[in-house]
């Protein structure tokens, strides 16, 4: 055991050239969220339209002009609406969106845990 | 000519269904402990005929038979041969026939080969089957016929769209199909089980090997798909929680519950009424995506076939099979008592179907919400990679630690003392997260999390793999090999995703854009005529600066002609430790590019892990046929 997580650790550090990620993913995270509205499903940064070229620099000059990310969303909100985030805001009518997964998430935990409890009553009696 | 003989072909099918449902009614009263051997006969004749009829559609594709209106509208002279065999299943109208080629096949298959199996619920599987048949086969003659002629026959054909033709995507869609639509067979077989009484541990039996045929299908067909998005797109990116993509999760996640579920149906005859309620939802969900992507609904880069009017007549249909598959659960089924212990494997199995009930759960909430609220309060809004990767990653990691551990609880109860090798484990997968950590950069506190997760299955999977070539206990391999190869890409998604880098930026012919670890040299552009597409070849220098390496990468701008289209091809170099990832556009009205780059890490053990998971279903398949 003690061997194989020593060669586990060997292979980890001579492993390739991986270099962590600078500011610039920011941006590029950015332009991921946004939906190219001219296109079929593509976001910004994967589209080549004009249409992305001109978010693209939107985004770009509002960044440098150090707007937050948030910010940034918000006037692309304002100006298309809220189709063009790919990350749903967390508004009222949202509200479901966000919450009915967990919430049937925990649902089934119970009914597991109800499962469980009453064999353990059939058992005992 | 061959318009009529394919039409010709399909009512025969029809027919031959109308008797075999006919006939298998009849038998159904008879005493006999055997199904007649006409019903046999039929249905070989069926199958023939269909078979034949797919044939038929192939050849008018391969000799280019413009008077069929669909090889006129999906192929040209100009395509090499294979993209023309592939172009019969491209277009809606030809995987419509190839799906009821499936629905048939698989009919067929499962009559022949579960001969010990009581009759009644044979004969009743036939028929639903065959009732699936007859409703896909008026939508195909009514509405979506692949042998509808025209006149004048056209000189030239329309063409096939050019990101189509590629190998993956001309195989992707038989194996999908096989897998989707392979579902049908426990949906009938299951609504057989409610009415003929045939139920538990050989229902289980019954349809064990068809549940595991259609999930590796699934898997492999999911997997060639991610493929070809990855280097035909030319996005760089291999899931991108598009819609068609997310509507072939839906039932996946289904499957891959049933087929965990159904081990605790054959071992311990529990589960039976949510065995059914997955076989019943499996087929319902494949059938759902397709109408949702055919329907055109849903906005997505992969929808190449659809059309409206085609939604009301699937949605129709749904409904009727959603309508009548409730109605008969609920007068049919039975209450069952359980009796889980806590430290069981079937307690653990529950735990998978649980986080596979709210993945398959989240992703069906965030297709459809939208949909509710754009037709409820006009407000549209977009759901997309954020929101799946927000809700469902942090539950990937209780999920992983389960799927380690689970494996190693026997049934009923068990004593297991695993507690201090969890313990080391957790300790080893600690430690390695913390190395790459500290030597390789910075993330976050969940990626830490997802990181050890992944190491903890890895790791723990690996001493499984030990084990069982010490005491040869065989049969256990398939599900180690898909449970290491889940923490494999996991762990390898997580790396790719941390440890990308991304350039995009405009050059022209001659410059050069320096970055912080790579000189990229556009040294200069040729045209190339090519047979069925013209292609602009970029040349692109790219030197490592830390190593002084320089190779050269091509990517293509293509321009196809029939039908026009411009697509852009990715010149990737992939190798063991990272893939080089480059693609050009042209910017309108300038001389300049737009050049993505992308130094995407252990890219390739992505496709390996992710392929090794199908593995592990196919061995499966094949060991189990040589233990019986």
């Amino acid at each position: 055991m003690k061997k194989k997580l020593f060669f586990l650790i060997i292979y980890f550090l001579f492993l390739g050239p991986l270099s962590s990620s600078d500011n610039k993913t920011e941006l590029s995270e950015i332009y991921k969220n946004l939906r190219c509205l001219v296109c079929q499903g593509q976001s910004i940064a994967d589209s080549n339209s004009d249409f992305a070229a001109t978010v693209k620099l939107v985004v770009q000059d509002q960044f440098n002009e150090g707007k937050t990310k948030d910010e940034i969303y918000k006037f692309l909100i304002s100006k298309y609406g809220e189709w063009i985030v790919y990350q749903p805001t967390f508004s009222k009518s949202n509200l479901l969106l966000w919450t009915l997964p967990y919430f049937i998430f925990i649902m089934g935990g119970v009914f597991i845990f109800l499962i469980i409890r009453k064999s353990k009553n059939n058992k005992a009696n | 000519m061959l318009s009529n003989i394919g039409i010709a072909l399909v009512y025969l099918v029809l027919i031959f269904s109308f008797l075999i449902i006919y006939i298998s009614s009849v038998d159904l009263k008879t005493s006999s402990q055997f199904i007649e051997k006409n019903i046999y006969k039929l249905s070989l004749f069926q199958i023939t005929f269909t078979v034949l009829s797919f044939f038929t559609l192939i050849i008018g594709f391969v000799n280019s038979d413009f008077s069929l209106i669909n090889v006129y509208e999906n192929s040209h002279t100009a395509k090499p041969l294979f993209y023309k065999i592939a172009g019969t299943w491209g277009n809606h109208e030809g995987s419509l026939l190839l799906w009821v080629n499936i629905l048939v096949i698989f009919s067929y298959l499962f009559l022949i080969f579960n001969h010990t199996h009581n009759k009644k619920f044979r004969l009743y599987t036939l028929i639903f089957q065959n009732i699936l048949i007859l409703g896909f086969l008026f939508f195909l003659l009514l509405n979506s016929n692949p042998f509808n002629s025209i006149y004048p026959i056209p000189l030239e054909g329309l063409g096939l769209n050019p990101i189509l033709q590629d190998p993956a995507l001309a195989i992707h869609p038989p194996l999908l199909y096989v897998g989707f639509v392979g579902c049908s067979i426990y949906f009938s077989a299951a609504m057989a089980s409610l009415l003929s009484g045939y139920a538990g541990k050989l229902f289980a039996q019954s349809i064990k090997t068809w549940v595991k045929i259609s999930w590796c299908f699934q898997t492999l067909g999911i997997i060639v798909g991610s493929i070809w998005a990855y280097y035909e797109l030319g996005w760089g990116g291999f899931w991108f929680w598009d819609p068609v993509e997310n509507a072939s999760l839906l039932p996946w996640f289904a499957i891959t519950a049933l087929m965990h579920s159904l081990i605790v149906l054959e071992k311990r005859n529990t589960l039976y009424s949510w065995v059914i309620i997955l076989c019943l939802s499996t087929f319902i969900l494949s059938v759902t995506g397709t109408f949702l992507v055919r329907s055109g609904i849903l906005n997505s880069v992969h929808t190449f076939a659809s059309d409206p009017t085609r939604g009301i007549y699937i949605l129709s249909f749904l409904s009727l099979m959603i309508f009548s598959a409730l109605i008969i659960f609920f007068i049919k089924n039975k209450k069952e008592t359980y009796n889980f212990n806590l430290k069981s494997r079937e307690t653990f199995i529950l735990a998978n179907n649980w986080f596979m009930v709210f993945f398959l759960v989240t992703v069906l909430i965030g297709m459809l919400y939208p949909i509710f609220l754009d037709v409820l309060t006009n407000v549209k809004i977009s759901v997309g990679p954020p929101f799946f990767n927000i809700v469902i990653i942090p539950l990937v990691v209780p999920f992983m630690f389960l799927m380690a551990i689970g494996p190693k609880f026997g049934w009923v109860k068990s004593q297991n003392k695993i507690f201090y090798k969890i313990l080391f484990l957790i300790l080893g997968a600690i430690i390695i997260n913390l190395l790459i950590f500290y030597f390789f950069g910075k993330y976050s506190f969940l990626s830490n999390l997802i990181f050890i997760a992944a190491i903890f299955l890895i790791l723990y999977s690996l001493l499984d793999l030990k084990k069982i070539f010490n005491n040869k206990k065989k049969f256990e391999l398939p599900r180690i090999i898909s449970h290491l190869s889940f923490g494999l890409l996991v762990f390898f998604i997580g790396i790719n995703h941390q440890f990308s880098l991304e350039e995009d930026f405009n050059l022209k012919v001659g410059e050069i854009k320096k970055t912080n670890n790579y000189e990229i040299n556009f040294k200069d552009m040729k045209v190339k005529e090519n047979k069925n597409y013209k292609a602009i070849i970029g040349n692109f220098k790219l030197t490592d600066l830390k190593n002084d390496l320089a190779q050269y990468l091509n990517p293509e701008i293509r321009i196809y002609s029939n039908p026009e289209t411009l697509t852009y091809e990715a010149a990737i170099r992939t190798k063991i430790t990272s893939d080089l990832y480059l693609t050009m556009s042209n910017v309108s009205r300038s001389d300049y590019y737009n050049i993505k780059f992308q130094k995407k890490p252990f890219m390739i053990w992505i496709w390996i892990s992710a392929l090794m998971i199908a593995l592990g279903g196919f061995m499966q398949l094949i060991l189990k046929k040589n233990e019986d």
